[in-house]
């Protein structure tokens, strides 16, 4: 059996790719591990408005709530608003995952791309050291696809990267483990997700309620690998519920567990003919761990550099990680976060406060890290050291 | 002596994958779609023990002749 593509994985990443490459001409063949796409849900399912102008969803099923804003609170509970535009790619819709996913793969299907379900990539088949398919686990059969290039796509704990001859192990510091309750009979704040910081409540990440309907909210909390033990982001999440009454009262419909990258996105993403896209290729922001967008932006890019692999014979390592030139904005802003980020981490509790204290007021309309730190500067002059470093982020 | 090797308690592993990502000798794999570790390769470092969210992962001691 041959395709010109095999893309492993059908999340965003892997749809979209699947989708642009089809469009472009390529034969596609898409699988996924499991028995429904987009099932279960591995995520806290906030989305920025901006993913309606790339054109790949039908309709408005997949939103659950649209949002105006975020609420940021400090260790001592102090309020930081910022509307929708200001507060980053992860707070204007929240969408029901499952259906968004199937969206996308939909999409890919119209395009003409090839979907084979409970289908898992168990290896490369490599001849003469050149990778010319995938070996695929289905229903219990052995079966060998032949194809140009493989597409690994294949989320956070991707094999096709370390099959391939990348190095995608991530280090526990730049990891987050994640659990999540979706609870229902909640009392939320109404069109703003609410953003809970604090090293002491959520050690290396944060909390976060995004309100799905009038009484409906995902509530869920990241941890930093590092910092975490066994169990503890779950444990730390029932604390942080039973102490706000307002959710605490709710019932839960969901539970779900995630793992995301907050690592510098990857570079050195190709060999010949293999190439990785998506939470495989670390595109996710380092500072949200939202990574819906960058997946759907790179995906785009990668799924036309293949078609154009395709029509021109070019399967080399150089020509297929160059997609990640075409979204040079997004990776400069990936790999800039990814030290804001690190700068994040070595702030205490107190840090976090003092800035929520000089931000409460201010008006977030024009917001660059510059204007920001010229701010926060000249009312806490103690920050400069420690902001410092932001400074020459913002530079970058 | 004895040695440690990491096991996952499948009726808690809620596959989101973390362990995978983070095991220095690509000893976990996706087994009908939940973490599955392969004894020959862990070395027993605990660091997929240490991120397991919902406690899913134990170190279990193997005495070795």
């Amino acid at each position: 059996m041959k395709f010109d593509v095999v893309v492993i994985g059908s999340g965003p990443a892997g749809s979209v790719t699947a989708r642009f490459a089809a469009e472009g001409g390529a034969k596609v063949l898409m699988i996924e591990r499991r028995s429904e796409i987009g099932t279960p849900v591995l995520c806290g399912e906030g989305i920025s408005k901006k993913v309606e102008e790339f054109g790949v969803l039908e309709g408005t099923r997949w939103i659950a709530s649209s949002m105006d804003g975020a609420n940021i609170y400090s260790p001592d509970g102090t309020c930081v608003t910022m509307d929708a535009e200001h507060a980053g790619n992860e707070t204007g819709h929240v969408i029901y995952r499952d259906i968004f996913d199937q969206e996308l793969a939909k999409s890919a299907a119209n395009a003409g791309a090839e979907i084979w379900m409970d289908a898992r990539a168990t290896g490369l088949i490599k001849k003469d050291g050149k990778i010319v398919g995938v070996q695929i686990e289905q229903y219990g059969e052995e079966i060998e696809v032949e194809c140009d290039v493989v597409v690994g796509a294949d989320g956070v704990e991707s094999k096709v990267g370390r099959w391939a001859g990348i190095n995608t192990t991530l280090d526990p510091c730049d990891l987050e483990t994640c659990a999540q309750y979706t609870l229902t009979g909640v009392d939320v704040h109404e069109g703003y997700c609410d953003f809970y910081l604090g090293h002491e409540i959520a050690p290396g990440g944060y909390i976060w309620v995004f309100p799905k309907g009038k009484d409906v909210a995902n509530v869920g909390m990241g941890i930093l690998a590092s910092l975490s033990s066994p169990g503890q982001v779950k444990e730390l999440l029932d604390e942080f519920i039973s102490c706000h009454p307002e959710i605490a009262k709710g019932q839960p419909v969901r539970f779900l567990t995630g793992a995301v990258p907050v690592a510098k996105p990857l570079e050195e993403l190709a060999v010949d003919n293999v190439v990785l896209i998506g939470d495989s290729a670390r595109q996710v922001d380092p500072i949200t761990g939202g990574g819906l967008m960058a997946s759907i932006e790179a995906g785009k890019a990668c799924g036309e550099v293949i078609a154009e692999a395709v029509e021109t014979g070019d399967f080399s390592e150089e020509f297929l990680k160059s997609y990640i030139d075409r979204v040079g904005t997004l990776y400069k802003k990936l790999k800039r976060n990814y030290v804001v980020k690190e700068i994040m981490l070595d702030m205490d509790d107190k840090t976090f406060n003092m800035l929520a204290h000089s931000l409460k007021d201010y008006k977030f309309e024009e917001l660059s890290t510059l204007s920001l730190v010229s701010a926060l500067v000249k009312k806490h002059p103690s920050l400069l050291v420690r902001l410092k470093p932001l400074l020459k982020v913002a530079k970058m | 002596m004895v040695k440690r090797k990491a096991f996952v308690e499948k009726k808690e592993c809620l596959a989101c994958g973390g362990c995978i990502s983070v095991c220095p000798e690509d000893a976990l794999e996706w087994v009908a779609n939940k973490a599955y570790v392969d004894e020959e390769k862990c070395i027993g470092c605990q660091i997929c023990y240490k991120t397991c969210p919902v406690g899913a992962i134990a170190m279990v001691e193997e005495a070795i002749a």
